[in-house]
């Protein structure tokens, strides 16, 4: 339940809620109090509070236009419904987050056409004024191949054996991994996983997975977090990078997870968490001469060795 | 001293129940003693309420009255436009929809939900995070509307009859015919500078079958002038595998005895197509065209020579 709240709870937000919760009272006449907690995300004494206090509310001349409401004995009840009877319509970013929501979900491997979502979405997305065909908010994270296997075995909680390559060590490694959840972020795709090489709980992405068969070897159900937004990146032990990078080097900033972003002239500085050496050469290579690292001192030739040792490729005769 | 919700839930009960258009005066007379006195004091309280009402998405309409009242502003709750229309949603239907919200955690999509009458979803196996706006939910409104939209964006200001929103990556962007430019153009959604604001409904027809994804390529190595400049590159066996996977075996121009392949990358447009290289390490070499590898070299070179 929502403990974790402090203070007076903004008027508007309590009346968004009461206006959702009368009318699916009225509709089952009397509900635990407990249950109408758990589903409105209120604490016993807040939702007395609000039960109470709409319980006055109406228009005192006409006595059935009140809204009949009271509670006893761990019960509420509600009587004639007259007014609210029917939930306030869906708001912009409600209806925005549903549609959203729903798209993204068609996405997922195994994700059936004519299925219930697809039916579910077809009426909201009517209701909502948006095109039923090729609608107007498209969610495109289209899933690597290895996705529904890996899906249907975290489905499952069966291992799988994979062979992985790693972008840290640069080498490819056959392990095997019992999938708990698949997430897409940034429109990349990765499994948390059992991974029992390192006897450790591990993410992957799945791109990265080059073959994978089940092994129909079925572990036991375990719940996993799946961290929000850049905590999914962030790690305080990685060591940290700053760079000078000019106006048009900003695109790093938004697509890795930044300590620190600040203008300098006519670029920006820039503190990142570096993965590996590997990954940091990469990057350099990306961003050319006019990137500088300035901090720390043994990665400020970092760019140019890595440049140098691919040239050599192009001018030492490598070439055929 | 009363409890705000107390009035505001009282002002919803009365404009909806009411048969004519009310007065401010009206109001505060029919919610005896809720409003302050004074009439800057009761102008300020029912400012605030409509605030309010505008916050939590109750429509409140108004009509400017004629007859004894003539001149003021009436206002009531049309209950057409308040209510949700029921959707008709079968059991499985919810189902699908609170896995669908549990997924993606949109609190106001969780909140859409409950107005829906689905319980909340214990999260699914795949969850996705997705970046919010608050300009989105605007946009999309206005799409579906067909009103042109107006926004400033690398500090001019642009008009748009939007037609789709695209979540591509981690970024959203809105696409549509641009009224200044004359064509079809794409924003990215987050670089659009202070609000949005939006016309007349009605104001333009969405091409039929509109797909965002073919005006805006998922490859950004094909975004450039000439879409079809593609080149020849030499992956070396610890990524060959990787790179077919990605490309597809079609891209595949010779197979090589050590596991190397040569692919056939777009390089349309060269930042993009350097990224992608890069990614590959040493493990990749430009064979042709010779003006991309000679550009890839520059680039190397310079990079040296800034040591």
């Amino acid at each position: 339940m929502s403990a974790a709240r402090r203070g007076p709870r903004p008027a508007g937000e309590r009346l968004r809620r009461l206006l959702v919760m009368l009318p699916w009272l009225m509709e089952r006449g009397e509900v635990p109090v407990a249950e109408m907690c758990e589903r409105f995300e209120l604490s016993e004494p807040e939702l007395v509070k609000d039960l109470e206090l709409a319980a006055m509310c109406g228009l005192p001349p006409f006595v059935d236009e009140m809204v009949d409401v009271f509670i006893d004995e761990g019960m509420v009840y509600a009587g004639v419904p007259r007014l609210f009877t029917r939930p306030l319509r869906l708001t912009a970013p409600e209806g925005f987050s549903l549609l959203t929501a729903a798209r993204a979900a068609m996405q997922v491997p195994g994700a059936d056409p004519d299925g219930a979502l697809a039916r579910a979405l077809a009426k909201l997305a009517a209701a909502l004024g948006d095109d039923a065909l090729g609608g107007a908010v498209v969610v495109d994270t289209p899933a690597p191949p290895a996705a529904e296997t890996v899906t249907a075995a975290a489905n499952r909680c069966e291992r799988l054996r994979v062979v992985y390559w790693s972008p840290a060590a640069d080498e490819r490694t056959e392990r095997e991994i019992t999938p708990r959840r698949v997430f897409v972020d940034r429109g990349f795709w990765y499994v948390i996983a059992d991974d029992h090489r390192s006897g450790e709980e591990r993410k992957f992405r799945i791109d990265r997975i080059e073959r994978c068969e089940p092994t129909g070897v079925i572990d036991e159900a375990r719940e996993v977090d799946v961290p929000v937004g850049d905590a999914w990146f962030a790690d305080a032990d990685l060591p940290a990078v700053l760079l000078r990078v000019p106006t048009g080097g900003v695109w790093v900033a938004e697509r890795f997870p930044t300590r620190s972003v600040q203008p300098d002239g006519d670029g920006w500085l820039l503190e990142l968490s570096v993965v590996s050496e590997r990954w940091l050469r990469e990057l350099l290579l990306r961003l050319g001469a006019e990137a500088t690292v300035l901090q720390p001192p043994e990665w400020v030739g970092l760019g140019a060795a890595a440049a140098a040792e691919l040239l050599a490729r192009y001018t030492g005769g490598a070439a055929d | 001293m009363a409890d705000a919700l107390e009035r505001i839930t009282n002002l919803v009960a009365l404009l909806m129940a009411t048969r004519a258009p009310l007065t401010l005066e009206q109001i505060a007379n029919e919610l005896t003693g809720q409003y302050p006195l004074g009439e800057a004091a009761m102008r300020g309280a029912f400012e605030r309420d409509k605030a309010l009402l505008r916050e939590t998405g109750v429509p409140l309409e108004t009509e400017v009255l004629s007859g004894s009242d003539a001149g003021r502003t009436g206002y009531f709750i049309d209950r057409d436009r308040y209510e949700l229309a029921d959707l008709h949603l079968t059991a499985d239907e919810q189902h699908a929809l609170q896995l669908a919200v549990a997924a993606a955690r949109l609190a106001d999509a969780h909140f859409g939900l409950l107005k829906l009458g689905a319980d909340r979803g214990s999260a699914p196996v795949v969850m996705a995070n997705i970046p919010e706006l608050p300009e989105l939910p605007v946009l999309r409104e206005a799409t579906a509307a067909r009103a042109v939209v107006s926004f400033e964006y690398r500090g001019s200001a642009r008009q748009l009859q939007p037609f789709s929103l695209l979540l591509r990556e981690r970024f959203w962007y809105v696409i549509g015919h641009d009224l200044g430019h004359g064509e079809v153009r794409t924003y990215r959604v987050d670089r659009i500078e202070g609000g949005v604001g939006v016309g007349e409904p009605g104001a333009f027809q969405r091409p039929t079958g509109f797909d965002p994804r073919s005006v805006f390529p998922a490859d950004p190595k094909l975004l450039g002038d000439e879409p079809s400049a593609r080149a020849e590159v030499l992956v070396d066996q610890p990524r060959a595998g990787g790179v077919v996977r990605e490309l597809g075996d079609a891209a595949v121009l010779e197979r090589r005895g050590d596991g190397g392949v040569v692919v056939e990358v777009p390089c349309a447009n060269l930042d993009a197509f350097r990224s992608w290289l890069f990614g590959l390490g040493t493990h990749a070499e430009v064979l042709g065209p010779p003006e991309v590898r000679a550009a890839v070299v520059e680039w190397l070179g310079a990079l040296v020579a800034g040591r």
